[in-house]
């Protein structure tokens, strides 16, 4: 065998690997989760309360909680992103642009716990006092903390698509009498959305998936949330909270039911922007 | 022949190299100026320097003064790298054309009126009659004129090079500089290209870097060649 076939095998054989472990991954989560979903009480699940006293264990609560405050967080973050990649990508001066890069490159490798925990020593008592309401453990603090999580890896993606634009088109723009500002504005941004949708499919899959945090600062109240300055309890949370208390009471089997709920979230939701993105891409623009 | 172009004392260095050592020279209104020498020898930059273009490189410097005589200020040359006096402005009168063709991933009017947009202009049937008479004077009017929301990437190579000059000269340049507008081209399209730079000359002064001396003695009026950071007449 050629050792460019060799290559070739080893890396087919990694791709199918993953990709198998995912659909896995899957399977068994429905597999576990079957008891409940047969029994016909999965509506109830995902529209009921959480009182396992009463022996009732929905899981309404935990979806709009994930949700609430993954929205949230990339609607603080994605602004944020790209102000910081365009000034890192075009605007900023080589030295300045360069120590950014340096710095969100870091952020990324700061465990999700060390945020969580400056979260409540920080931001929690400025919530508290801001809006007089509660302990301060609400979806807004979750979403701001979570908002800083997933900037760096959206502002990397970010960055990344739009020094990928030819440079031809930039000299193009400039020999013409365009600023920078007009690169930005009619080359730049237009060539690399592709890049912008991914670092937001990505940054909500981070943030839906994030544990530690919500755990940490959102309150973990079990509640209906009303408003955003509420305690919440995300499905991670949910699912690490009774994981750490339990393992074969009816509570726990209900977690599949969360996990498997949380699979199928994070999943459709990419498959729609991926569509999007493709039907797009094959129009041009 | 009235000068539209003079070099004074022209230093110029990337890093610690220096790349021309005292240039002065003076092209002339309505002509086809050549440049020619030896390749590596920076004769793309010193297109770059009559539009500061290079100013985005960085460890470049400059020394020396460059002039034009711009139409409308009764004799007086313009300093262009006069601090009062904006990049921009200068690159709507001097427009550039590249070595490979940059059209931009858009369809073939909106590369057209590109530049109107930059410069703010929004007026729908101006735009229109202006993008129509530069495609004419480019000579690609007749080959897109069906098809001017199609994306400009399909357009060959000697028709994209074509929509840059179209591009180039809807601002009503008065300068154009050619960086080997025809070394990707093949001899046909090349032919078409060095028929209408004949008849750009009317309307604006063309100083061009080319690597073909058989182009050079058909369209150049001038020669200059750029040897060992020194610029000689020929």
């Amino acid at each position: 065998m050629t050792r460019a076939r060799l290559i070739e095998r080893a890396l087919l054989l990694a791709a199918t690997v993953s990709g198998l472990s995912t659909v896995s991954i899957f399977v068994f989560m429905v597999i576990l989760g079957l008891p409940i979903l047969t029994a016909g009480h999965f509506s109830e699940l995902l529209t009921g309360p959480w009182s396992p006293d009463h022996g009732v264990y929905g899981i309404r609560s935990m979806i709009v909680g994930s949700l609430t405050i993954s929205f949230l967080s990339l609607l603080f973050a994605f602004p944020l992103s790209l102000g910081t990649s365009v000034l890192i990508a075009v605007l900023a001066p080589r030295g300045v642009a360069l120590a950014m890069k340096r710095l969100v490159r870091f952020m990324t490798a700061i465990p999700t716990v060390v945020y969580g925990f400056v979260g409540i020593f920080l931001l929690v008592p400025i919530i508290r006092e801001l809006f007089v309401h509660g302990s301060g453990m609400s979806i807004l603090t979750a979403a701001l903390l979570l908002a800083i999580l997933i900037s760096p890896t959206m502002i990397l993606i970010f960055v990344d698509s739009f020094e990928r634009v030819p440079r031809s088109y930039l000299t193009a723009v400039a020999a013409l009498g365009g600023s920078r500002i007009d690169k930005l504005i009619h080359v730049i941004l237009p060539c690399s959305w592709p890049g912008i949708v991914t670092g937001l499919v990505l940054a909500l899959g981070r943030a839906m998936g994030d544990t530690m945090i919500s755990l940490m600062v959102a309150g973990n109240s079990v509640g209906l949330p009303q408003s955003i300055l509420d305690s919440s309890r995300t499905l991670t949370g949910h699912i690490g909270l009774i994981i750490s208390a339990d393992f074969d009471s009816l509570e726990f089997k209900a977690l599949f039911a969360c996990g498997l709920l949380l699979y199928l979230m994070t999943s459709i939701m990419v498959v729609i922007i991926r569509s999007l993105h493709f039907r797009a891409g094959v129009r041009g623009w | 022949m009235k000068t539209k172009i003079r070099l004074s004392d022209i230093s110029f260095s990337y890093g610690n190299k220096l790349i021309f050592k005292q240039i002065n020279a003076e092209f002339a209104e309505h002509c086809i100026t050549a440049i020619v020498g030896p390749s590596g020898q920076g004769k793309s930059t010193l297109l770059t320097i009559i539009n500061r273009l290079w100013e985005d490189i960085p460890a470049t410097n400059l020394h020396g003064k460059i002039e034009v005589w711009l139409n409308g200020t009764n004799g007086t040359p313009q300093d262009i790298y006069d601090s009062a006096y904006p990049a921009d402005s200068l690159r709507r009168k001097v427009g550039m054309l590249f070595q490979t063709p940059n059209p931009l991933p858009m369809s073939i009017y909106r590369n057209v009126a590109f530049p109107l947009k930059l410069a703010g202009i929004k007026d729908r049937e101006l735009v229109d009659h202006k993008v129509k008479t530069a495609l004419r004077q480019a000579f690609l009017w007749k080959e897109v004129k069906d098809r001017l929301d199609d994306n400009a990437l399909i357009l060959s190579g000697g028709q994209q090079q074509r929509l840059c000059i179209a591009r180039a000269l809807i601002m009503e340049p008065e300068v154009l500089l050619l960086d080997e507008p025809t070394s990707s081209l093949d001899s046909r399209a090349c032919k078409v290209i060095e028929e209408l730079l004949l008849t750009l000359q009317q309307q604006c002064t063309i100083v061009m870097v080319s690597h073909y001396l058989d182009q050079v003695k058909r369209v150049a009026d001038t020669t200059w060649q750029l040897e060992d950071g020194r610029l000689t007449r020929i």
